[in-house]
């Protein structure tokens, strides 16, 4: 009998490596040969390319950004959900996951209708001498926006786990509120914060669509690395887009990762 | 179930082979209006008239770089117009078209036009000429050259008239490109962009303003003293139509375009004739136009201005330290 579940434990196992093998190791290793079948030499040079490296740099800054604003925004979101109810709550809680639901093209076509210099708001955030849309500020808010839901839904559960009435035995046994947080809420939470941070953050370093629209996409100034990519796709240069593409990844997975390890590191502590 | 929908496909496939074949065309993006409005329905008309079939049209368009890469990779386009020569240099290289593309009477082009500022109605800014783009606070939008042959073309009227004008090319184009607030991918992308109100000006094709204009977009263009002429050519792609079977109809369609009558349409819609004898009369008189030739020929110009670090490159650089 444990024969027989060892055989199918293992069958399974197998045919779960392979399905993951399939949908996630062949196309990445795709990715690298095409990058490297010149040699290192050529795919470096696609990379130091200034125009690659604005790219990249600015991809990190942004993400960067975004990943900071989430970890605190997501926890704020994730603590009114649990923590409060009020009328809108489930509005609210259902809001949170849209932009998982929306194509994120179609999130840059929606901050452009909003933000645009044909709107009103536009046309006013223009006067004041604030460029949003095809600029810095435009690309940051549509991030955040794609990435949202990230940190709140790691956050979530675990606030949803914590008993307030530990809380509340903190303070009558004499903790200060700031000692309450300290001690009490926020140790818990650093693992889903980091993860979800993390999270975020490889998301914006990848992100195509909003960017695409909200983008001016001018090489060095508001050209993000995902849209570069596609330009030098375009341009034939499959090459030189395969290198930037892995750096990229890299980053996005040492994002990812780095943001589960201190997260259970930082738990454990 | 499969064989079911494999029946029905096929069927699908059937019908209209029945009535007549197919001829894929793919373009860049400026030419769309004229083609699917007027001279595609003409030429359907044309055929049946002359031949009793009905053709029908399968349309792809796309930044011209773009579009003659995706049929070198293998969009099977029986014909192609593009905006720039080298775009069907790639197909020849890619050894797709293998006739001489060029032995027509209007030696391989189909239409041609002048590189613009597109401004908005009225023109507030006064932007007559390319060194007005250069003035601080003037926001400029131009495709990018990666994938646009109208961004190559601005790029080389704005580099040629500074030559002729004895000004720097590198200093004008890296000023203007500090202008610079949108870059889409193809001509048509950024005339949507300047419709959505960013931007003062557009560099682009004259039949792009034209196009827009026709369609009741409120804006002017300004054809600077000197700028460039640009050529568009049309080909057929040999080893696509030879495979589809779609040869006569491809070389009649080439033929059709560079027909005085078809040429004058085009003229409604702002392209420029290129067959002898055909005028443009709504479109307003030129003064200086250069051409590639005058700035050496494509070769040249492809070393000098488009290479890895050539001029464009060095001006991309130098608009940084400019915004």
């Amino acid at each position: 009998m444990s024969v027989r579940w060892g055989l199918a434990g293992w069958a399974i196992t197998a045919g779960v490596a392979l399905w993951v093998g399939a949908l996630v190791a062949l196309p990445l290793a795709a990715v690298g040969a095409e990058a490297l079948h010149r040699g290192p030499g050529p795919a470096l040079a696609a990379v130091l390319h200034p125009d690659a490296l604005r790219a990249l740099a600015l991809s990190a800054s942004l993400a960067t950004w975004v990943a900071a604003v989430n970890t605190v925004g997501g926890l704020a979101v994730a603590w009114a959900l649990v923590r409060w109810d009020f009328p809108g709550r489930r509005l609210l809680a259902a809001a949170v996951d849209l932009p998982f639901a929306v194509p994120t093209l179609v999130v840059g076509v929606l901050f452009v209708a909003l933000l645009g210099p044909n709107t009103t708001l536009g046309r006013a955030l223009e006067a004041a001498g604030l460029r949003v849309v095809y600029a810095w500020p435009g690309m940051a808010v549509a991030l955040c926006f794609v990435t949202l839901p990230f940190v709140v839904r790691a956050v979530e559960p675990v606030l949803a786990e914590l008993d307030p009435a530990e809380q509340e035995a903190a303070r009558t046994l004499g903790a200060t509120r700031w000692q309450v947080w300290s001690r009490v809420v926020i140790p818990p939470l650093i693992p889903p914060l980091v993860a979800g941070g993390g999270q975020s953050l490889a998301r914006a370093l990848g992100e195509f669509g909003a960017m695409a629209v909200v983008s001016g996409n001018v090489p060095r100034e508001t050209l993000v690395a995902s849209v570069y990519v596609l330009g030098e796709v375009e341009a034939g240069q499959v090459g030189d887009a395969a290198a930037v593409s892995l750096v990229l990844l890299a980053l996005a997975a040492a994002a990812q990762l780095a943001g589960r390890r201190a997260g259970r590191w930082l738990g454990a502590a | 179930m499969t064989h079911a929908t494999l029946a029905l496909l096929t069927l699908a496939a059937c019908a209209p082979a029945e009535r007549g074949r197919t001829l894929v065309i793919a373009a860049y993006t400026t030419p769309r209006e004229v083609l699917s409005e007027q001279l595609l329905p003409a030429f359907r008309e044309d055929w049946r008239r002359r031949h009793g079939e009905e053709v029908r049209f399968e349309t792809s368009y796309q930044g011209s770089g773009s579009q003659s890469r995706a049929v070198a990779a293998g969009l099977e386009a029986d014909v192609v117009w593009l905006s720039l020569e080298p775009d069907v240099e790639r197909l020849v290289g890619a050894g797709l078209v293998t006739g001489d593309w060029r032995g027509t009477p209007t030696g391989g082009l189909a239409s041609s036009s002048v590189a613009v500022i597109g401004v908005r109605e009225g023109n507030p800014l006064q932007l007559h000429s390319w060194a007005d783009l250069e003035r601080e606070g003037v926001e400029v939008l131009t495709p990018n050259v990666r994938t646009s042959g109208g961004a190559m073309w601005g790029v080389m009227a704005i580099a040629g008239a500074a030559d002729r004008r004895g000004a720097d090319p590198l200093r004008a184009l890296g000023a203007t490109l500090a202008r610079v607030r949108v870059m889409d991918k193809g001509a048509r992308e950024s005339m949507l962009s300047f419709e959505k109100g960013v931007g003062d000006a557009i560099i682009t094709y004259e039949n792009e303003v034209v196009v827009a204009r026709r369609a009741g977009v409120p804006l002017d263009y300004a054809v600077p003293a000197q700028t460039i002429r640009i050529e568009n050519p049309a080909a057929v792609v040999d080893a696509y139509a030879d495979r589809h079977g779609t040869r006569d109809l491809a070389e009649a369609l080439v033929a059709f375009l560079g027909e005085a009558p078809q040429q004058e349409v085009m003229g409604r819609y702002g392209l420029r004739p290129v067959r002898e004898g055909v005028d443009c009369p709504d479109l307003p008189a030129l003064s200086e136009v250069f051409t590639v030739r005058d700035l050496g020929g494509w070769e040249a110009v492809q070393g000098r201005i488009f290479a890895d670090g050539a001029l464009y490159d060095q001006a991309l650089s130098l608009s940084r330290g400019q915004r």
